[in-house]
């Protein structure tokens, strides 16, 4: 690689942001101060620090998405949508063997439609079905928290997704073509997290629910049906044409406020206030990192340091496959360290020009990146999403971390064929005039 | 001085609300102008990038704490109570110099902004961008205040301890 071409004043400004990340320094606050330095370094103006993060952050339309997925996520949680949604996947699924286990992931399907985010699923829906699966006793707490964090991997998948609208503004590409290329990858990974169930739950015997009549069917549906109505309204609204993906973030909201508010009469004015309260310390944390990573990219470009990984890697003569199985392992790694969003926005910059350079369709690569990164997320020993499992329900991480282990085996295999067979990620897109 | 601070760190609150929901609020009018009424308003999209940006760092400086921001915690979890405080201190010092240092040269960068302003709603950009010199100067604030807490050898917030800063 070539190091030698990093000015000292760049090794400064990495040595800062690690360090201090290292001793518990907010992530966002350690890449501001690290651009700091390097500008000072380089004597450069100090003011074009704040220039970047600002004008950038003032400029992004797209990124208004992302305060307005929070805050649709946060009102189905605080209101009974998500109640009344597992009601709806235990009629349907609930009589299979291990039938709370894929309600789990259904209900994941079927949520991840309108939270764009892993860790809300995980905290919100998640939370009320680890408490359904373990009443007496019929699961054991840690395997209900491990599919739990392996089904709420598929949120950010299937759109509406911020870490997809994240990618998309550091690669430049349609959000609306790279939402409909995560919508098969998400029902595969789906689809093999119930395969894993049918296995795990015959091997360990685990319980059936109770049949539901079909009479009670259309009952249980029609409770359900407004809620179910709502990624009907977003994908229609996306793809229709009708809505750019952030309209369709803010329709999502509204429409999860009336119902919430209205039709189920399940909010009052003092949990609206607190549910705007922790949306907007949420949009703030990853606001600041979006904007602490704009002026790090900008130092990162000027140092053409993609170009240099570019350059290495093309002198490694890596494959197409070679270079993406590559970077999987670095970015299953790098999930130990570092979350979703700060992956995205500072990591994978890096490898855009080398993925350029190698003629891979970056809607294909962003779809296997999202979904590489939110498997990070469960990745022992530090995977992120089993911490906030742990956080909110107690339930033990050694056990969740055995627990987790065969549904990160059969996600892997999942990611692999995504990765391989670049059709399954792309056949949708291309029904829908994607060139590429 | 506990009561002050409380009532100040509600009116904060009050106010990260009412941006969180103007910004709703005018993204939803704009939706419905667009397509309902279908005479597009110009200014909404203006004052959903204005309550955003305001938002951010109107939340970063008053309301998020700091253990709520996305950190790496292994090292910090994992250290004992003199440790914690060492990198504590380290950090703070480390936010208040930079925040610090870049302070003149963001001011000047915000103040110079005064000759433009936003295209529809013809409010300056010095005001517009003004919440990031704010933001700036509350960083400096409380880390000062954190680093002196560290150095007196009093327990830092995120340790579950004390969590009035």
């Amino acid at each position: 690689m070539g190091l030698t071409t990093v000015s000292e004043a760049f090794l400064f400004c990495i040595a800062t942001v690690f360090g201090l990340a290292a001793i518990g320094t907010p992530i966002a606050y350690s890449m501001i101060a690290a651009a700091v330095v390097f500008l000072a370094a380089k004597g450069q103006d100090l003011g074009l620090a704040s220039e970047q993060i600002v004008q950038g952050l003032y400029s992004s339309f797209i990124l208004l998405a992302v305060p307005l997925f929070i805050v649709a996520a946060n009102i189905m949680n605080a209101g009974t949508i998500s109640e009344r949604l597992l009601t709806f996947c235990v009629a349907l699924v609930g009589r299979f063997r291990g039938g709370l286990a894929q309600v789990n992931v259904v209900a994941s399907v079927i949520f991840s439609g309108m939270s764009g985010s892993a860790i809300a699923d995980a905290a919100g829906i998640g939370k009320i079905i680890i408490e359904m699966m373990t009443r007496e006793g019929r699961y054991s707490p840690s395997f209900a928290a491990a599919i739990t964090a392996a089904s709420a991997t598929i949120g950010p998948i299937i759109p509406p997704s911020i870490p997809m609208v994240l990618y998309a503004l550091v690669s430049d590409t349609s959000i609306g073509f790279l939402f409909l290329a995560g919508l098969v990858p998400g029902l595969m990974m789906a689809s093999a997290l119930m395969i894993m169930n049918v296995i795990i739950a015959t091997r360990r015997n685990f319980p059936i629910e109770e049949r539901v009549s079909i009479r009670q069917m259309p009952g249980i549906t029609f409770k359900a049906f407004p809620a179910l109505l709502m990624p009907a309204i977003l994908l229609y609204g996306i793809y229709g044409g009708v809505t750019t993906p952030t309209e369709a973030a803010a329709v999502a909201a509204l429409y999860a406020l009336v119902l919430a508010a209205v039709f189920y009469r399940a909010l009052t004015w003092r949990s609206l206030y607190n549910i705007f309260l922790n949306s907007a310390k949420s949009s703030a944390t990853i606001g600041l990192i979006i904007g602490a990573a704009l002026i790090f990219n900008y130092i990162v470009a000027t140092e053409r340091i993609p170009d240099a990984v570019a350059a290495w890697l093309q002198s490694m003569e890596l494959s197409r496959i070679g270079f993406m199985l590559a970077l999987m392992v670095l970015l299953l790694l790098l999930g130990c360290l570092l979350d979703a969003a700060t992956i995205l926005l500072v990591i994978v910059p890096l490898f855009l020009p080398a993925a350029r350079e190698l003629d891979i369709d970056l809607v294909h690569f962003g779809v296997v990146i999202v979904v590489n990164t939110m498997i990070g997320l469960i990745t022992p020993p530090y995977g992120l999403l089993l911490f906030v499992i742990n956080a909110t329900t107690g339930i033990p991480l050694k056990g969740i971390i055995r627990d987790v282990l065969p549904f990160l085996f059969i996600l892997i295999v999942a990611l692999l064929i995504m990765v391989l067979v670049p059709d399954t990620v792309l056949w949708l897109p291309r029904q829908f005039g994607y060139v590429g | 001085m506990k009561q002050v601070l409380s009532l100040l760190h509600r009116r904060a609150e009050d106010i990260a609300v009412a941006l969180l929901a103007a910004m709703f609020s005018a993204f939803v009018l704009q939706i419905v102008s667009r397509y309902v009424i279908r005479e597009p308003l110009g200014w909404t999209l203006e004052a959903c990038l204005l309550t955003w940006l305001w938002l951010i760092f109107w939340s970063a400086a008053f309301l998020v704490r700091d253990k709520e921001h996305v950190r790496f915690e292994i090292l910090y979890v994992g250290a004992g109570p003199r440790l914690r405080r060492v990198f504590g201190l380290i950090s703070a010092v480390a936010l208040v110099a930079a925040f610090g240092i870049s302070f003149p040269a963001t001011y000047d960068f915000i103040s110079f902004m005064k000759i433009e302003k936003s295209s529809t709603l013809g409010i300056r950009l010095d005001y517009v961008f003004g919440i990031y010199l704010l933001f700036a100067a509350v960083i400096v604030l409380r880390y000062s205040w954190r680093a002196i807490k560290a150095l007196r050898g009093a327990a830092l917030e995120g340790d579950g301890a004390n969590d009035s800063e």
